[in-house]
């Protein structure tokens, strides 16, 4: 509990999280305002068409894994990993402290993220009159799928800091996953792409694609994920010599 | 005899490439020990070692008896620090020492105390960017005090300051060690340490090549006295009558083995020879040490 404090406060005491709090801030506002301003009423028609617009908060999973990965990378970047080590030899209850940091801060990210998106999104088409057509059963789901999804790439990106400690390095793979290899692996071979994190993750929010998984199994496949990065992140940690 | 830190047959691998080898010392409570050697000697990663932080490829060393990270809380117990800029440069002063405490449940209230102790306290809430590098050494060290520790531990911690600097470090040390505490002090400049440490461990090529109080380090210094007189014959033989070897220099010096000048000017005196010139020569105490590091060959 009490390293969990310290890296609450490490998350806090610098700029960085606020930086990419503000950059999610930035681009959910700019995206909704756009497109749900500017989408034509007869591309909104359907239940689905409305949901994927909203789960654009989902985004905040790229701002929080990036927010885990620092949470690593920066340690090893400044040196601090050496005072940190030397106050708590204990690396697994100093990888628990980073993995539950991360999902703490995932939370908010993905509060702000979804909520901003969705409450704006529905302001907007409440305005220009377009119907809401998702129940509030989905709405829920979208929105507790989002915020979920965003906590456990907040896990993600903690764990594959400590599998990749260079902080460049760790950040490209990141997005170079994300974005590429992800979409890719989608594209061509769906069946296979759909059990990737991302992927997955967006089942969380519920039917906004035919091919992605059922919710409760991507729910099951990112969480997988999230545990075999992260066992693989502890092991290295334990194993890795602090220079 | 109360041993805080215990190295035992410690070696480290870096692939071909053998950091520290078979390397076995032991510290003594209330002591401070400099721990010597030239750039790339094995010093830090024998540091590293000792506070859990590299794995040795064998041997084992303690910290008051306990592998270090097996220690309940260390911090407590033991205060080291091991680079000058292990602090993220975007978090102030504080907030990088709250980082650190809250972790071992340590209050806020001695923070500000370490603060204070360091005479930091004006900069604490600024950003560590903003920090000489003098003021980062400082920090550095109240990081190790913040659990008031029994040994401090600290790498190079007089690289890159200025004298003022290196001489508040100086009586800093000092005024910790004179109550009882350990200090294990590294550097590769016997000078900066010589008038604060109390014993030396002297390694090279990651093996030990001398163990010993500075006072018997000092003693290897010896050298010669050089005397100029016209009456060299004459001086010579006093000299000699009193068991010291001499050897002629030049037609009007002599050097006079294995004793001090004032010895050399009391036999003159004694036997009304005169002097016209009475130098200590010989190696400093820099010398010794470069003589003993310049010695075992690498692996």
């Amino acid at each position: 509990m009490s390293q969990l404090r310290a890296e609450l406060l490490k998350i806090r005491s610098t700029r960085t999280t606020i930086g990419l709090l503000l950059g999610l801030i930035a681009l959910a506002l700019l995206f909704t305002i756009l497109t749900c301003t500017l989408s034509p009423i007869n591309q909104l028609i359907t239940e689905q068409d409305q949901a994927s617009l909203l789960s654009f908060g989902s985004i905040a999973g790229v701002f929080s894994a990036l927010a885990g990965v620092m949470l690593f990378t920066s340690e090893y970047r400044f040196g601090t990993i050496r005072p940190t080590s030397l106050f708590n030899p204990n690396r697994s209850q100093l990888f628990a402290s980073k993995i539950t940091a991360g999902v703490m801060s995932g939370l908010v990210f993905g509060v702000i993220g979804e909520g901003l998106v969705f409450s704006i999104g529905l302001m907007i088409w409440k305005i220009r009159g377009v119907p809401i057509l998702m129940s509030g059963a989905n709405e829920t789901e979208l929105i507790v799928g989002a915020i979920i999804g965003t906590a456990l790439w907040g896990a993600i990106g903690v764990a594959v800091g400590s599998i990749v400690p260079n902080q460049v390095g760790a950040v490209i793979s990141l997005l170079a996953w994300g974005f590429v290899v992800e979409n890719l692996v989608f594209g061509l071979l769906p069946k296979i792409g759909r059990f990737l994190p991302g992927r997955a993750a967006d089942s969380m929010m519920g039917p906004l694609q035919d091919k992605l998984l059922p919710g409760d199994v991507g729910t099951a496949v990112v969480i997988a994920w999230a545990v075999v990065l992260g066992v693989v992140g502890l092991v290295m940690l334990k194993r890795r010599d602090v220079s | 005899m109360t041993y805080v830190v215990q190295s035992e047959s410690l070696s480290k691998r870096y692939g071909d490439v053998l950091a520290v080898d078979d390397l076995s010392f032991a510290i003594e409570a209330g002591t401070i020990t400099g721990f010597l050697g030239p750039n790339g000697a094995g010093k830090s990663t024998t540091l590293r070692m000792l506070l859990g932080l590299a794995r040795p490829t064998s041997g084992q060393s303690t910290v008051f008896g306990t592998p270090y990270d097996q220690l309940k809380t260390p911090a407590r117990r033991i205060g080291a620090v091991l680079e000058a800029t292990d602090f993220h440069p975007g978090r102030s002063g504080r907030d990088h020492l709250r980082s650190l405490s809250w972790a071992v449940g340590i209050p806020d209230t001695r923070v500000d105390e370490v603060l204070a102790l360091v005479e930091l306290q004006d900069a604490a809430k600024r950003r560590v960017k903003g920090y000489s590098l003098g003021m980062r050494q400082r920090l550095g060290l109240a990081a190790a005090l913040l659990g008031d520790p029994d040994l401090l531990i600290l790498d190079e911690p007089a690289n890159g300051l200025d004298p003022e600097g290196v001489r508040w470090l100086r009586d800093f040390l000092r005024d910790f060690a004179s109550g009882g505490r350990t200090v294990l002090i590294s550097s590769h400049v016997l000078a900066e340490i010589a008038q604060t440490v109390d014993r030396v461990l002297i390694i090279n090529h990651g093996r030990l090549v001398t163990e010993s109080t500075l006072d018997e380090l000092t003693a290897k210094v010896g050298g010669a006295v050089r005397v100029q007189s016209p009456q060299l014959d004459s001086l010579a033989e006093a000299l000699q009558r009193e068991g010291i070897v001499t050897t002629r220099s030049n037609d009007h010096a002599l050097l006079a083995q294995g004793t001090t000048k004032e010895h050399v000017g009391d036999v003159a005196l004694a036997a009304g020879v005169a002097i016209h010139e009475l130098v200590t020569e010989g190696s400093s105490l820099e010398e010794v040490f470069l003589d003993l590091t310049s010695g075992t060959e690498p692996q």
